[in-house]
């Protein structure tokens, strides 16, 4: 991909920014007004990738610099690649202020009626951007019928390859259809890799079997990533004015989903989305990147009664003990990830698995459950399990005993956690 | 709450209706003699008005203020008859809000009073606050929370409050 010259690039928003200040963002068309925002949105993508761009020369630079017998190169390519990040950074900045002026980041354009019938574009909660959000819905349903419809092309003809020229079968049968490109560079793989990636998929389904039969409580279930919105959305909200009734609603459409999507081996190459349920205490969802692989990328902790689109690894719950929770098992991931990436979704998933006692084991420090947190002066259960040692635990300890429960990490509040526990 | 009585010999002779402002439209029947509680649409009483079959003996108010500290929603407020100033006795509710799973969320609870009994200690306020719990399987309630458990603990909280009437009178 070529780079764009720096240089046009920091001109590139002046010049648009007095474009706006000439003339009023209302006398302007409506599809102008958003055909300029989505330009705004796509500026702002390239900033982002050099922004993190950027990032990864400067570690190159302080790396290079770390190693002995270097001249001033390090310190030059540091300075530059400052001077150019903070460039990129003010410039990021201004097309902020222009979208947030023209309306997109905010919902303050959405109310004002527009003859034409379009809206600026929504930059919704979960990360999507689109362009016409009374749109979203159709462009959501025609996108998932388009990639189904390929599926099956692509399906059809390689059962047909098969069957008419099987001597062309170069032995990818295994792999899933969905990540097209993937397919195209492992050929050039040597087989071993292709070997380890067969046995990672299986292994996916390995860890969630292993996992449910360790754990009698709990409910575990996977879902591609479209369908985890309509699961989430579905769920009854425990704030709903009639829970009897929508929940009896809800209970239907979410048990067709259930069955979709926990139907095994047939899924796993595209689940994208974990659910781990333990029934009256909490709802943990682990999303994987990329699908179908056993990479997680985020994890979030919800009430079991919470419902709704905000319910996803990127979402906070509306209650503070399972904010914390989020926010902690944010950095156990990150240490999970950084220990090995074939193991993380393991221990992951076993130290979530650790807070079924969220509301029962006292704090393994003070021996109280409730404890008052200085910080943010509420009073909170012990919310940290630690992640440190706990792939050792795991690895050392007899599999499923009632008393392993015991031997599980211990509980903190967040003012009794300490870093090295 | 409002307490009513009923005509037919055979049957119980009164029973408590309670309505909750989270549920606007909803109106809640208990006999606690046979452990019974019911939950209706509101417009039940424009309907027992009509009909002229119940009388009401005593209305009492539950007013006061609600507080949230994190995931811990509380209620305070007095309790007075609906045409009177008279000072009945004190109602807190107490309520965790991240789970609905009674057993769950008991040791939490029962943590969270303790504290907040400690408090109220410190400051040497008269009287004391007592916590009755009903036996909710007998009304065939579940262990997942409803409005209908809140229901019953009120009906309870009424039933020990009158019980104790002369007491706090003097008390007064």
């Amino acid at each position: 991909m070529m780079k764009p010259n720096p240089l046009m690039q920091q001109q590139e928003p002046q010049a648009v920014a007095i474009q706006n200040s000439n003339q009023a963002s209302s006398a302007d068309a409506p599809p102008k007004q958003v055909a300029m925002a989505m330009d705004r949105l796509a500026q702002a993508a390239r900033l982002i990738a050099d922004v993190r761009l950027g990032a990864d020369r400067l570690l190159e630079a302080l790396f290079i610099a770390a190693q002995p017998h270097q001249s001033n190169k390090p310190l030059h390519l540091f300075a530059k690649e400052d001077a150019a990040m903070r460039q990129h950074l003010q410039n990021l900045r201004t097309v902020g202020r222009q979208l947030e002026e023209s309306g997109v980041l905010n919902d303050s354009l959405r109310s004002r009626s527009n003859s034409w019938g379009l809206h600026m574009p929504l930059v919704c909660p979960d990360g999507a951007v689109v362009a016409y959000a009374w749109k979203r819905q159709l462009a959501g349903q025609a996108g998932a019928s388009a990639v189904d419809r390929t599926r099956l092309a692509l399906k059809a003809f390689t059962d047909q390859k098969r069957q008419f020229f099987p001597h062309l079968d170069d032995g990818l049968e295994g792999q899933s259809n969905e990540p097209v490109s993937k397919k195209h560079c492992s050929t050039q793989v040597p087989p071993a890799t292709l070997q380890e990636d067969l046995s990672d998929c299986k292994t996916f389904s390995d860890v969630l079997t292993r996992l449910e039969k360790e754990m009698p409580n709990l409910k575990v279930f996977t879902f591609e990533r479209l369908d985890w919105l309509k699961r989430a959305s579905s769920l009854p909200n425990s704030t709903n004015e009639n829970p009897v009734e929508t929940s009896k609603e809800h209970t239907f459409h979410s048990l067709n989903k259930l069955r979709t999507g926990s139907q095994g081996p047939v899924t796993t190459d595209k689940a994208a989305v974990i659910e781990l349920l333990f029934p009256s205490v909490f709802r943990a969802i682990v999303s994987l990147h990329p699908a179908g692989s056993i990479d997680p990328d985020a994890v979030a902790f919800f009430s079991p009664d919470e419902g709704g689109s905000y319910v996803h690894t990127r979402g906070f719950s509306v209650h503070h003990v399972f904010r914390h929770i989020t926010e902690h098992a944010a950095m156990a991931l990150q240490h999970f990830l950084g220990i090995g990436t074939e193991t993380a979704l393991h221990f992951l998933l076993h130290w979530i698995c650790s807070y079924q006692t969220l509301f029962t084991k006292v704090c393994s420090k003070c021996g109280r459950l409730l404890a008052m947190d200085r910080e943010s002066s509420l009073l909170l259960p012990p919310v940290h399990r630690p992640y440190r040692h706990f792939s050792a635990l795991k690895v050392s300890s007899t599999p499923a005993t009632s008393s392993t429960k015991d031997q599980f990490p211990g509980a903190y509040h967040i003012g009794c956690f300490s870093e090295d526990l | 709450m409002v307490r009513e009585q009923s005509l037919t010999a055979e049957f119980p002779r009164d029973f408590f209706g309670i309505s909750l402002p989270e549920q606007p439209n909803k109106y809640y029947f208990m006999i606690r003699g046979q452990r019974l509680v019911v939950e209706a649409d509101s417009t039940i009483q424009t309907i027992m008005d009509k009909l002229q079959s119940y009388k009401s003996r005593v209305a009492l108010c539950f007013e006061g203020f609600q507080y949230q500290l994190g995931d811990f929603q509380l209620r305070v407020g007095k309790v007075v008859p609906s045409h009177s100033e008279n000072l009945r006795g004190i109602v807190m509710e107490v309520e965790y809000l991240p789970i609905s799973s009674m057993e769950k969320a008991r040791q939490i609870m029962e943590e969270f009073v303790d504290i907040w009994q400690e408090a109220i200690s410190k400051r040497s306020l008269p009287g004391h606050f007592m916590h009755i719990e009903p036996n909710f399987s007998e009304y065939g309630l579940l262990d997942h929370y409803t409005p209908q458990h809140t229901a019953v603990q009120y009906a309870t909280v009424v039933a020990q409050m009158i019980a104790t009437q002369t007491v706090q009178a003097t008390r007064n």
